[in-house]
């Protein structure tokens, strides 16, 4: 099995398992929640597993999402290793910044391509490191291990694609980070208004 | 002691960081690109006559035929890939390809070179169409093919895979996805052959058709891994560069003018190997939103030939041009077929019997039976006339290349029902001015 068969059967397992309401299960059953979501990504359908068909239709998914997936997965099996709301935001800030300057620009909105310094990636690393530097500073230390893991990865060359990028982030993390951001923003909007609502006197 | 292990975490993250991201500094390599691998131009024509012949490649009837691709082999034979199913997009398409032998001056059999099950089966994911594909000799004598997939929607889906034989065309790699765009790895096609650098590396033109229609120069290693990749062309309206190199640091990529209507071929221009390209121009011939092939004549006055439908609406002829490496001085050499009314559309018996004829001049220079003439003629009636009495001409997706022995090869769709191939050489080409 390929690392991208395997990395997309994990795919299968933590989406589906992220997806059920598993509240009132006690840590046990959820981690037999888990294997069992891994086991069904091994089941065929028409020649394929299911696991091969989310890889076909999410692509290879980057080594951050992957590892933040697992990371809520023991989260969530444990309830431990919970990140901190700060550390959620500046997450969803720092990836979310990544894909509005990578998608639309590579997609041809602009003439500049920036997917290319991924080939060759001196000043991306170089970037990348500074923004590590900075986030380690913040004591994100889920930020630490998803860039590490991500940078350890390409080193390794784990995935098909030899691009940077593709370590770092992906569609689905994009569109997670900018919905979980305007989220907040509505949340803050309406917070303000309600507040604004209260301060008015009768 | 846990205290102090807590109070060192910090440190060994720091540490980890550093450490990391110094060893990828120091990995990561800057790119180069390699000259462009030029052939020594001839400043004589060789003494040889004009000679000029045409043949099928393919041999059986599917519905849709398709996009071919044509390269030579190092037994001085020819193999030609293209896809063909029951339409275009259809689940039965496949990628077919015959070989041509030089002993004996004939098309064999066609083939299935590779099926989208296969492809699926071998990346182990879905995949829903088959598209275009190219086939190409490397200077080292590798034989490469490219060939678009689509896993979810239509052509702005699309993935390129390929595959490398070093046996001739005899036995195949298995298939291998090019990652090239970091949204789902969708809208990058390939459409016309790659050319070569000096280190043996690959430059592929590819394009992209998804927000933007626009050109890339994918530059790839000599085992096909990314090194790099370079914009031609960006907004929408460009597509299929067909690139031509003109010296060791030059090379031109003439565009398909994929714009509302009434286009010119579009052209842009490398001087520092594919690195950079300059912004796109219109130049003179008619461009109807098809695609356009071009080749180096191989001469010391820099002459490129160019294949194309030179007209403003409709693919119902194809020409061969002939111009300088700047682009400003065009002539036509030779139209290679087109409708005799001069229309797209005619009425179905001067259609059928058009190409009836048409099709019997090749198979008897082929010295083959035409045996399939009415296998063909239902064909025809079935996907060019199916709107009524009115049949449509298509001679269109040109392939060009030019073989180590200076011979020409010209591959292209002959109504969407087979791939029609002419060959011919230099003196054939002045001998037409």
């Amino acid at each position: 099995m390929s690392s991208g068969e395997l990395f997309g059967h994990l795919t299968f397992a933590v989406l589906l398992f992220l997806l059920l309401p598993v509240a009132r299960l006690s840590p046990a059953y959820r981690i037999v929640l888990v294997l069992t979501a891994l086991a069904l990504a091994f089941l065929p359908v028409k020649g394929l597993s299911l696991g091969d068909y989310t890889r076909s239709y999410t692509d290879d998914l980057a080594i951050t999402t992957l590892t933040w997936l697992v990371w809520s997965v023991l989260a969530r099996t444990t309830g431990r290793a919970r990140t901190a709301s700060r550390h959620h935001f500046q997450l969803a800030v720092f990836f979310g910044a990544m894909a509005l300057v990578l998608y639309p620009a590579t997609l041809g909105m602009t003439s500049l391509d920036p997917y290319r310094l991924g080939f060759s990636p001196l000043p991306l690393l170089a970037v990348m490191w500074l923004a590590c530097l900075w986030l380690w500073w913040q004591k994100n230390h889920l930020a630490i291990i998803l860039m590490c893991a991500a940078t350890f990865a390409w080193l390794l060359s784990v995935k098909v694609s030899d691009n940077y990028w593709d370590y770092l982030i992906d569609p689905v993390l994009g569109i997670y980070c900018l919905g979980y951001l305007l989220g907040r923003a509505v949340q803050a909007r309406k917070a303000r208004v309600r507040t604004a609502g209260d301060a008015v006197p009768l | 002691m846990y205290p102090f292990i807590k109070q060192c975490i910090p440190v060994a993250q720091l540490a980890l960081v550093c450490a990391l991201f110094g060893y990828g500094l120091w990995h990561a390599k800057a790119p180069h690109v390699a000259p462009f691998a030029v052939t020594d131009a001839q400043e004589t024509l060789p003494a040889e006559p004009p000679s000029f012949a045409s043949y099928f490649a393919s041999s059986t009837f599917h519905r849709h035929v398709h996009s071919s691709s044509i390269s030579p082999l190092p037994d001085g034979g020819l193999i030609a890939a293209w896809f063909a199913g029951s339409r275009e997009g259809a689940s039965d398409v496949n990628i077919r390809a015959a070989r041509f032998d030089p002993q004996t001056q004939s098309w064999g059999q066609e083939f299935n070179l590779i099926s989208r099950e296969t492809t699926e089966h071998l990346l182990q994911r879905n995949i829903r169409k088959l598209g275009n594909p190219v086939i190409a000799l490397a200077p080292d004598n590798r034989l490469w093919l490219f060939y678009v997939s689509v896993s979810l929607g239509g052509w702005a889906g699309s993935a390129i895979n390929t595959m490398y034989s070093d046996d001739n065309g005899d036995n195949w790699s298995e298939p291998r996805r090019l990652i090239t765009s970091p949204f789902f790895n969708i809208s990058t096609l390939v459409r016309n052959p790659p050319v070569f650098h000096q280190d043996g590396s690959i430059g592929l033109p590819v394009y992209h058709e998804f927000l933007g229609k626009f050109a890339e120069y994918l530059y790839l290693d000599s085992k096909g891994q990314i090194i790099d990749k370079f914009r031609i062309s960006s907004g929408d309206h460009s597509l299929q560069p067909s690139i031509v190199p003109l010296d060791a640091d030059s090379a031109v990529a003439l565009l398909r003018n994929a714009g509302m209507s009434h286009g010119k071929v579009l052209a842009s221009f490398t001087s520092d190997r594919g690195e950079t390209w300059s912004d796109h121009v219109a130049v003179a011939p008619w461009n109807p939103n098809s695609a356009v092939a071009a080749v180096s004549e191989g001469d010391v006055d820099g002459g490129i030939l160019v294949a194309l439908n030179d007209l403003q609406d409709g693919r119902f002829r194809l020409a061969l041009y002939h111009t300088d490496e700047t682009l400003e001085s065009w002539r036509s050499v030779a139209v290679m077929d087109e409708s005799p009314s001069g229309e797209e559309r005619v009425e179905m018996e001067p259609y059928m019997a058009t190409l009836q004829a048409s099709y019997m001049d090749v198979a008897l220079e082929q010295r083959e039976t035409p045996a399939h003439l009415e296998e063909l003629e239902n064909e025809l009636r079935a996907r060019a006339c199916r709107h009524g009495l009115t049949c449509e001409f298509k001679y269109e997706y040109p392939t060009l290349i030019r073989a180590p022995n200076g011979f020409f090869h010209m591959v292209y769709s002959w109504n969407n029902t087979l791939i029609k191939h002419v060959v011919f050489n230099r003196a054939w080409v002045e001998g037409k001015s």
